[in-house]
């Protein structure tokens, strides 16, 4: 029982974090039609600038922060660059930024090296707070919820309660009609890249905490991401958090109770899925 | 037109290509008599660089040590990078016998790499001393003539472990968490076997693949009735399994001991909550006060600033070890016979203890459950280590059971 | 035109049928490698260069088929005979199944086929019972039909080179033929293929099969050239690399994949001798593939000639 209980907040936490890096990419594929392979290159490596910031500065939110702008003027570069040179070419997308994705990932390695490194949570968050029934759970992991419920709120109300949450809607429904509109569309595309960039970074910091970084992290971690975003459909917010809860808690309780087949367990049922709803639970057509 | 470039780009290609070939055979010529050429396989990049560093730097440090000679010959040492990935392990050991013309190869350090490198070693007859590779296997029921082990069988760490557990730390009801590969296999059922023979109960063995992101739906698994928590982790998961464990107050509820988890090369990624607890049952622990060992220490503190793993150690012992062989044949190790005969007669004295071979090509040696502590070190000052507790000595690879019987009864599966 | 490429043909096959007496065992051994993931790389070109759809899933289908051959010849000590073919019998049966996914196109295709690829990895690192787990399954034994057996490294690779000619000659024919005709109208424009009364979706599946079975092919002459199987041929980076190798070479045509394939492993190889980033470096090649030589090597030679042969005629009076 106990267990079952753990394992429902395991699966949830794991949700918050996944929620944080499946959410940017989401968004920048319903805008601007990116499949970006590489947003798993760009958590990794927001995690180990967040984790360098954490220890010169001591400071969990300067790292946060500093991790999440980093990629931030990485991901402007490489989109500027490199991606938007294939136009909505994806499959020359997908190669081209798994490309990215190994160079980033080998750089890292050069600099940061192969151990797994954690990035320091502040002292408050450390340790275990006790629910009711006698149940230990790391701080960190439950704050981590509340965290992912906090920004997908924020990014709930961006998307739906101000003008430019309306205008990036508009351009995930009908690009022309925005570019119709006299909207600097290239802007808003740098805004939106720019906003996932953020969210991938962060998550890396926030991830590298409990996860620990290393290399091999970014396939890992994209990986779960994808599904998340293949379960709740290209481009839906709503999408990237209910695909970050069935994944997470599919995860958890799949490992548990089905360790040999866990992986069956997690990507089977989202096979079927695609194959009678190949746009995912919110995905629309495109 | 195009034919007649076609031609011509192909009788280039293959004068280039019969020249390099030509280049090649006269430099096998001079190798007679040459430099002695061993091949290092070593994943120098990819998931366990680290690890792969600290074999890299254990071996130079001792050939630095005796100036890259022996037998009266120099030595020259070709580093393969495998990357962890048994294809280029494969190719890479291909290319040092064949492009490189080594006398020998010293190797593989992943698991699952040890099998295709034994191949290379059985298709061509170049010997492989392996190290720090363990599969039980290789030299139990699937032995090639031309490789010798001189590091350690996985289950040879497993078995004492079982025993120390039941004996000294009074241990009935025990979770084994074990990394779900064949090394986490092999140690974790070999603790199993002897902690069962003596009458201990499992509450439950949890495995997890390498690389498992997330330790709390394993903590979340372990019973309630359990007295003990046996750890066998490698790689990234050792720290995970570690903060896991704190953040899910189980430091308050469950003792954990560790079979195979707190080396030298992870301690530095943890912090005081390791000081104190069980760390490893393994072949070697940094903390040995033997002077071969202190010799070994400081030099590899003085020269890397931080103290080995294990597998600096398993390096720098395969050095002395083969050197110590090639001495005895008089550097003629274009004998391949005579050189793994020395191989497998010699006796050495390394840091961590008497080695030698036994009649299945398997090192015979101490086994040491270590405490994590906090010492000071002459060369680095304050830092953890694992400080032996309890020393097994000249332990087999069959344990205690008659070599016939244990290959009768076939490999720990899971 | 043609009679150039023939004895261009017949030379380059020369130069293979020499390449193990002048270039030693090291790069014999190489080679065979490279025929081998060039035929993968092949089998992905069959579907990326001719029906326009990018799979990510094809490592599952050779390493099936690996897995199945490599357990039936070690732990059941089935003869070469039956295991072969049951290896690839396995693999293309997985491409039946995973085929349901040409229901689906565009970037979801991609997606789906990254996500079936990673329960076919999932399940061969995770079931170690049966699969071995990270160890896989060793000692796979030379291929050997009746009295005929392979015995050395050598003959593997003229065995892997006939078999790498006849399937491309096969090739040659499928996308001749009316099939292959069809799938590249299919690429140029389905709802044309549709409107002319085309079943395409039927279509696609058979390509899909197709080129599954033919990735299959490429596991068992996999398995027997290296001993040995693990989960590392069911990885996405297989799966990856494979569509790189066909992009580098030039898709759509039958020497590009092969092309693709050395230059690729011989990168990795020669590269990796030397500089510790050789992952980068590969990564480099990607962006550089993509920017730069979309149609690869094959596709530039191409624009090359046609620019030659364009001055040439505009130098006539």
């Amino acid at each position: 029982m106990t267990s079952a209980v753990l394992q429902a907040i395991n699966g949830v936490s794991l949700a918050a974090l996944l929620f944080l890096l499946a959410s940017g990419f989401t968004l920048s594929f319903g805008l601007m039609r990116v499949v970006n392979m590489a947003h798993g290159a760009y958590y990794l490596f927001g995690g180990y600038i967040g984790l360098t910031l954490a220890e010169k500065t001591g400071s969990f939110a300067v790292a946060i922060v500093g991790g999440g702008a980093a990629v931030v003027v990485i991901g402007f570069l490489i989109d500027r660059f490199l991606i938007r040179r294939t136009g909505e070419n994806h499959l020359a997308q997908v190669l081209l930024t798994v490309g990215v994705a190994f160079v980033i990932g080998d750089v890292a390695l050069a600099l940061w090296g192969g151990d797994n490194l954690k990035v320091q949570a502040p002292a408050f968050l450390r340790g275990a707070v006790v629910l009711p029934g006698e149940i230990y759970y790391p701080m960190y992991r439950f704050v981590l919820i509340f965290f992912g419920v906090f920004v997908g709120a924020l990014l709930w109300l961006l998307y739906h309660r101000t003008q430019l949450g309306a205008v990036v809607r508009a351009g995930v429904d009908d690009r022309e009609q925005v570019n119709a509109t006299g909207i600097n569309v290239d802007r808003l595309f740098v805004m939106v890249s720019g906003l996932a960039s953020f969210l991938a970074g962060m998550a890396g910091v926030v991830g590298g905490a409990f996860l620990t970084l290393y290399p091999g992290a970014e396939w890992e971690i994209l990986v779960y991401a994808l599904v998340v975003v293949i379960v709740g459909g290209l481009g839906s917010l709503e999408g990237a958090m209910i695909g970050a809860l069935i994944v997470g808690l599919l995860d958890a309780y799949g490992r548990w109770l089905l360790p040999e087949f866990s992986y069956f367990v997690l990507f089977g049922p989202i096979a079927l899925l695609m194959l009678f709803r190949p746009r995912g639970l919110f995905g629309r057509e495109h | 037109m195009a034919q007649h470039d076609a031609a011509r780009s192909f009788a280039c290609g293959a004068a280039a290509l019969l020249a390099a070939t030509g280049l090649a055979f006269s430099g096998a010529a001079l190798a007679q008599g040459g430099p002695i050429k061993i091949g290092l396989l070593a994943p120098v990049t990819g998931p366990l660089a680290t690890p792969g560093k600290d074999m890299v730097e254990g071996w130079k440090l001792y050939w630095e040590k005796v100036g890259y000679t022996a037998g009266g010959r120099k030595v020259e040492v070709v580093v393969a990078d495998t990357t962890c990935n048994p294809d280029q392990a494969l190719t890479q050991a291909r290319r040092l016998v064949h492009q490189e013309k080594v006398h020998f190869m010293v190797g593989p350090l992943c698991g699952h790499e040890g099998p295709a490198v034994a191949q290379v070693s059985k298709e061509t007859g170049v010997p492989l001393v392996m190290d720090p590779a363990g599969a039980d296997t290789v030299t139990k029921w699937e032995r090639t003539p031309t490789v010798v082990r001189t590091a350690v069988s996985a289950s040879q760490i497993g078995h004492p472990w079982g025993e120390y557990m039941y004996k000294e730390l009074g241990l009935r009801n025990v979770t084994f968490i074990g990394q779900d590969y064949t090394w986490g296999h092999e140690v974790t059922l070999g603790a199993v076997r002897t902690f069962t023979a003596l009458g201990g109960k499992v509450a439950k063995i949890i495995w997890n693949p390498i690389g498992t992101k997330d330790y709390g739906p394993t903590i979340a698994a372990i019973p309630a009735d359990t007295d003990g928590v046996s750890a066998v982790v490698v790689g990234a998961d050792r720290v995970r399994l570690f903060e896991a464990w704190f953040n899910f107050g189980m430091d308050k509820k469950k003792k954990i001991y560790g079979g195979y988890w707190l080396h030298q090369d992870v301690l530095p990624q943890m912090d005081e909550r390791a000081v104190g607890l069980i760390g490893n049952s393994l072949n070697y622990a940094a903390g040995i006060q033997t002077p071969e060992n202190v010799e070994f220490t400081t030099a590899f503190a003085k020269a890397y600033k931080r103290l080995p793993s294990w597998f600096g150690e398993s390096a720098y012992a395969v050095g002395l070890w083969t050197k110590t062989a090639i001495d005895s044949i008089g550097g003629k190790v274009e004998d391949r016979d005579a050189f793994l005969k020395a191989m497998r007669s010699v006796s050495i004295k390394a840091p961590r203890g008497p080695l030698k071979l036994d009649a299945y090509d398997n090192p015979i040696q101490n086994v040491y459950i270590s405490r994590i502590q906090k010492v000071k070190h002459p060369v680095l000052g304050e830092v953890m280590t694992n400080v032996p507790i309890k020393t097994f000595e000249g332990v087999s690879q069959f344990w205690n059971i008659p070599p016939e019987e244990f290959l009768k009864k076939g490999p720990y599966k899971r | 035109m043609d009679h150039a490429r023939i004895v261009f043909g017949l030379v380059a096959l020369a130069a293979a049928l020499a390449l193990p007496y002048y270039a030693g065992p090291f790069w014999t051994g190489l080679a065979t490698q490279m025929l081998i993931f060039g035929l993968l790389a092949l089998s992905v070109d069959l579907l990326l260069g001719h029906a326009g759809l990018f799979s990510l899933t094809h490592a599952s289908f050779f390493a099936v088929s690996a897995y199945t051959v490599a357990i039936l010849q070690v732990r059941y000590g089935v003869s070469t005979a039956l295991a072969a073919p049951a290896g690839i019998c396995a693999g293309t049966l997985l491409a039946l199944v995973f085929g349901l996914a040409v229901r689906t196109r565009g970037v979801y295709f991609i997606l789906i086929t990254i996500a079936f690829g990673f329960v076919v990895w999932g399940v061969a690192h995770r079931w170690s019972s049966f699969t071995g787990g990270d160890n896989g399954v060793t000692n796979v034994p030379f291929p050997a039909l009746g009295g005929l057996a392979v015995t050395s490294h050598t003959q593997y690779y003229y065995l892997v080179l006939a078999a790498v000619v006849a399937c491309g000659l096969g090739y040659r024919v499928l996308i001749r033929s009316p099939f292959g005709l069809g799938l590249r109208g299919i690429k140029a424009s389905e709802s044309r293929m549709r409107s002319l009364g085309f079943r395409t979706g039927l279509h696609l599946y058979a390509a899909f099969v197709l080129s599954g079975a033919l990735a299959s092919f490429a596991g068992v002459l996999y398995v027997y050239y290296n001993k040995f199987v693990n989960p590392v041929a069911a990885s996405f980076p297989i799966s990856v690399e494979a569509a790189l190798m066909a992009i580098i070479g030039g898709t759509g045509t039958i020497i590009g994949p092969f092309i693709g394939s050395g230059i690729v492993l011989g990168l990795r190889n020669w590269v990796s001798s030397f500089f510790e980033l050789h992952l980068a470096v590969m990564g480099a090649v990607f962006i550089a593939a993509v920017l730069w030589a979309p149609d690869g090597l094959v596709g530039l030679a191409g624009r090359l000639r046609a620019r030659m042969e364009r001055a040439k005629e505009a130098g006539r009076p």
